[in-house]
């Protein structure tokens, strides 16, 4: 129950501020193809590393064929999520969620984290590059 | 799609909820040990005068979530000899259309220092400042990293190259001396920099010959501003305007630890930064 409840808080968070104008990142998007999101449904997060400069979120996704795919994004650094209602153990290995990812231009499985959405309908979004359209959610607060 | 309604429902209710929740916020137990931007963000105005020759506690910058307005950046294009333009041109600069794959920033690859003056124009989260009889420290919370500032008298080396006793090899945060210009102005002057950080996270240069003059300004007992210029003749033709910084003072006087560390760094940069990037990093 009480991880419901903040959970819900950092939604409630997150949807304020997601509706804040964007401005400009800190750090470039130039390897990101920032024109829509990969989503990927059903990701089983296997690592979720609270380290800096950019916490990394580490999941795999497996197609109807049984194929697995193993994807790597990148979050805002650990204040800036801090702010947005992260905490380190806000995703757990083996957490099944699905992920809104920025792909990198490469074609490489890597990407920039756009948001996650819980089983339960939590939202949680990037600070830098977590609105539906790419821009911050952290209302304008500096990486 | 379920979710995605949930999603424009968790919106909406945010939007006509936003004020309950400041209230529940505000009713909230805060620990001592946190740090709570919107503390900073509600302490408006200048709340009272400053007091005279004390810069002294924790102050918060522009990258701290407080609301503190955004720094003056170095002039540019710098006015750089042929040399400066040189060493310029060989730094690439992060932001824009470069990647963190293609930069040759030793922070960004590395976690390599910023050295000053760059730790006091790069990722200004908060600082601490404490005063002793003879030296005032800076303390950055970024990197967890001080700075010594005598104010004892004594004079700067001037000699950072050959052989001697007067000779005084380089550091990252160089040798620095302190002492009030008027009843609210400290003013910081920094010699022998380590050549090998950048000035800037925009790629300015520097030498070993740079001397580097800060002006510690408190107008109001919530507001200090630091306003930093450089004199580095091999490398700039004329004393260099590096911007201007702004802090807040920290109602709690706590913050955040935010620390880089190489092994991490280079995990983000093999598993992300690069594979994004796509090409071969720049070494």
């Amino acid at each position: 129950m009480k991880m419901n409840i903040r959970k819900k808080a950092a939604a409630l968070i997150a949807g304020v501020t997601a509706l804040a104008a964007p401005t400009l990142a800190h750090h470039s998007g130039a390897a990101f193809d920032m024109s829509a999101p990969v989503v990927l449904e059903n990701a089983v997060v296997t690592e979720f590393l609270w380290v800096n400069p950019h916490p990394l979120i580490k999941a795999d996704i497996t197609d109807e064929q049984g194929n697995t795919q193993s994807w790597t994004m990148e979050m805002g650094s650990t204040v800036s999520s801090q702010l947005v209602g992260w905490t380190r153990t806000a995703l757990l290995p083996g957490d099944v969620v699905t992920l809104y990812v920025w792909p990198a231009k490469s074609g490489a499985p890597v990407g920039r984290f756009n948001k996650v959405e819980f089983d339960d309908g939590t939202v949680l979004r990037d600070s830098q590059r977590g609105a539906d359209d790419g821009g911050r959610s952290d209302g304008g607060l500096r990486q | 799609m379920r979710n995605m309604c949930s999603g424009i429902i968790v919106s909406a209710a945010s939007m006509l909820l936003l004020p309950a929740l400041v209230i529940a916020q505000d009713d909230a137990p805060r620990s001592p040990w946190k740090y709570y931007p919107e503390e900073v963000r509600a302490n408006e105005g200048p709340g009272g005068p400053a007091p005279v020759h004390d810069i002294t506690g924790t102050w918060v910058g522009e990258s701290s979530g407080g609301g503190v307005k955004r720094l003056i950046r170095p002039e540019t294009p710098p006015p750089l000899t042929e040399l400066g333009q040189r060493l310029f041109d060989s730094h690439i600069v992060e932001g824009g259309d470069v990647s963190v794959s293609e930069t040759n920033d030793p922070h960004y690859r590395y976690c390599d220092p910023f050295g000053f003056p760059r730790n006091m124009n790069d990722q200004i989260r908060s600082m601490t400042i404490a005063t002793m009889p003879d030296r005032t420290f800076v303390m950055l919370k970024f990197m967890n990293i001080w700075r010594e500032i005598w104010t004892d008298g004594r004079e700067l080396p001037t000699t950072f190259r050959g052989r001697g006793p007067d000779v005084h090899d380089p550091t990252y945060n160089g040798y620095s001396v302190g002492y009030w210009e008027d009843d609210y102005t400290f003013v910081v002057k920094t010699t022998g920099l380590d050549p090998g950080t950048w000035a800037t996270e925009w790629g300015h240069p520097h030498s070993i010959d740079a001397v580097v003059t800060e002006r510690f300004h408190r107008s109001s007992q919530n507001d200090l501003t630091v306003t930093t210029t450089m004199v580095d003749p091999r490398l700039y033709t004329r004393e260099v305007q590096m911007g201007e910084v702004y802090f807040r003072w920290s109602p709690r006087q706590t913050f955040f630890d935010f620390t880089c560390v190489p092994s991490t760094v280079q995990r983000y940069l093999e598993e992300m930064a690069d594979p994004a990037g796509g090409g071969d990093p720049v070494p």
